[in-house]
């Protein structure tokens, strides 16, 4: 259940309470009020019955005296004195219709016969009244039974209204002690209520406040896998836990993904690290000809004795060389940063690839000769033009043939290039040789940067460990692909295929 | 410094090879040289240099295996080396020393300081 349906039925609850106590208190009062009207009419009517009886004895006490002054004196009534007597009957009968309007259901009944029996009674003291100056009119007034009767009646009135007065009061004090009760109870059950409702609630949002209070400082402190699944409310706490849960796996992702970043980018920076100490141990090593040689030559420069001419020639020809190797690994790495910043783009024009390697073949020779090596070369003269980079493409077949020639001594190295039957629009060059070879982690390593394939190979055959790299490179810079197959001991081949369609061409620029 | 024994360089680029020998002589001393770590333990072996300078990257076995082998034969353990490499970091310096070196010195050669590591080695 949600906090905010939870507080909302302990707030109805508790008014309902509420509600129950007032109502209460105005059925009590009004319950009260009732009662109250009828006691204090049953007192008035009680009194009233007193006065009344007090004039009724009065009054034939008065009507006693008169008969026997009627009958021993010849005494006239007076108009005066019989308009006096009619006035006190009629407030007497005034008193007791006033007692008829007081009178209850219950005491109904007594009033009646009250009522008959006080009309016969006072109709024959007016009867007498009216008739005391006539000697003729026979006046018994003595019979007490109607007085009597009539004071009979009024008795049993008057005890009848005395009873319902005690019978009212008492339920006046029933009343009271009932919404007293009542009262008493209602707030009692309310601070009960209140009291465990806010219990539970408060320990019920503590529990879950102090769950929420942990996940965030466990997800606070790094452990971003906790989860806060302990909450058993589907309302607001449960909705915050949700965003909770929601907002670590969010920060887990994003910390995955800077760390990824982060550790990519390390990678790359420790790649720079070591390209950048290879070049430096790469341009150091015909640095320390060119210096050594120049810094021997200026010493023996001193002594003009010393100085052998042919010697100097050959030494001063090794500086050029050292240099201009120099400058070909210089322009190797600038190549290399060019390719790996994407600043490298291609030239592309048509030209025949046998042109270019007849060219290259040509410019190979001394190295041939040096490592008395034989080139064969073969349908050359059969292969399409292509369209794409002619420069790139002979300093890929320069890289391959120099690379064979090095590797082999006593050997053949083989030129051979095909259109592909089966791959139409795409024609293979290989370069195969006789030399050492590479066994497979060699291979699987030859196309990157500075490596060569093992580190004493630049000791024995010299190279930058660049021209491979280059190679795969501009390969796929053109379009194209390279690869090796080689056997340690029986030579290697590298195999480029590159696109002869201008259009394959083009799609891959 | 001519008690008759040479010193050893051990250099793999022949023009480097060339260059350092033909250097050292005018400077004075005897020397002696091989191509590749092995050749570099036979010749401190049977020739019992004074000294030897020796580049790292060798082929056949390369100059760090070579000076912990050096380090190793109580016959030649006393031989000073002087590490001559391209690599010029601080930790390529320190993984010379541990490789057993005496002293390091990156290419291309300082010829005057290298000559004073020598100096300094071979007085004792």
């Amino acid at each position: 259940m949600s906090l905010r349906r939870r507080l909302t039925l302990s707030l109805v609850t508790i008014l309902i309470l509420f509600a129950v106590n007032v109502g209460t208190h105005f059925w009590g009062s009004y319950a009260r009020n009732e009662s109250m009207i009828a006691y204090r009419n049953s007192v008035t009517a009680t009194q009233l019955s007193t006065e009344v009886e007090q004039l009724l004895e009065d009054q034939r006490q008065q009507t006693l005296v008169l008969a026997t002054l009627r009958d021993t004196t010849d005494d006239q009534l007076e108009a005066t004195e019989l308009k006096q007597a009619e006035d006190a009957i009629a407030t007497i009968t005034g008193k007791i219709q006033k007692l008829g309007k007081l009178s209850h259901s219950v005491t109904e009944l007594y009033y009646e016969q009250l009522w008959q029996s006080s009309s016969r009674l006072l109709e024959g003291w007016l009867d007498f009244y009216r008739g005391y100056n006539d000697p003729q009119v026979r006046l018994d007034i003595d019979d007490p039974l109607p007085f009597l009767e009539a004071s009979q009646r009024l008795k049993e009135l008057e005890q009848r209204q005395a009873f319902i007065a005690v019978q009212r009061a008492s339920i006046i004090d029933r009343t009271i002690a009932l919404t007293d009760r009542i009262t008493v109870i209602g707030f009692l059950a309310s601070i009960f209520l209140t009291a465990t409702l806010g219990f539970f609630l408060v320990r019920y949002t503590n529990t879950s406040l102090k769950r929420l209070k942990t996940g965030t400082e466990r997800i606070g402190s790094g452990d971003l896998n906790y989860r806060i699944d302990n909450i058993d409310d589907t309302g607001e706490l449960g909705d915050l836990a949700d965003a909770f849960n929601d907002m670590s796996d969010k920060l887990r992702n994003a910390i995955y993904d800077v760390r990824k970043a982060k550790d990519s980018a390390d990678e790359a920076n420790a790649a720079k690290s070591i390209f950048l100490a290879n070049v430096s141990h790469e341009l150091r090593t015909p640095l320390n000809a060119i210096i050594g040689y120049s810094e021997m030559l200026h010493d023996e420069l001193e002594d003009k004795e010393e100085v052998d001419l042919p010697q100097f020639q050959e030494d001063l020809e090794k500086i050029i060389m050292s240099g201009r190797q120099l400058l070909t690994l210089i322009n190797d790495i600038l190549d290399l940063s060019k390719i790996e910043t994407g600043k490298m783009s291609l030239h592309c024009e048509n030209f025949q690839p046998a042109e270019i390697l007849t060219q290259v073949c040509e410019s190979l020779a001394p190295l041939l000769q040096k490592q008395n090596n034989t080139l064969q070369w073969s349908n050359l003269t059969k292969l399409p033009t292509l369209y794409n980079d002619a420069t790139k493409f002979r300093q890929i077949f320069t890289n391959l043939l120099s690379n064979a020639c090095k590797f082999t001594e006593n050997g053949c190295i083989t030129l051979f290039a095909q259109s592909l039957p089966e791959r139409p629009g795409w024609v293979e060059f290989g370069v195969q040789d006789t030399g050492i070879g590479m066994d497979a982690e060699q291979q699987s390593r030859v196309f990157e940067a500075f490596v060569q394939a093992d580190s004493s190979t630049t000791a024995n055959y010299g190279g930058t460990g660049l021209g491979l790299a280059i190679c795969r490179d501009f390969t796929t810079l053109m379009g194209g692909s390279i690869d090796v197959e080689s056997e340690e001991g029986a030579g290697s081949t590298f195999t480029v295929v590159l696109p002869s369609d201008p259009e394959l061409a083009l799609a891959a620029v | 410094m001519t008690d008759g024994k040479p010193i050893l360089l051990v250099e793999d680029n022949e023009l480097n090879r060339d260059m350092l020998i033909r250097r050292l002589k005018r400077a004075g001393l005897a020397v002696i040289a091989a191509g590749d770590g092995q050749q570099a333990l036979e010749l401190m072996t049977s020739e019992q240099p004074r000294l030897v300078l020796m580049d790292m990257n060798l082929p056949v076995l390369d100059g760090w295996s070579a000076c912990r082998q050096a380090r190793e034969d109580e016959h030649i353990s006393h031989i000073p080396i002087i590490a001559l490499t391209a690599h010029a970091r601080e930790e390529d310096r320190q993984q010379a020393l541990d490789a057993g070196c005496d002293d390091y010195a990156t290419k291309p050669v300082d010829f005057p300081g290298l000559l004073t590591k020598i100096e300094k080695l071979t007085r004792a």
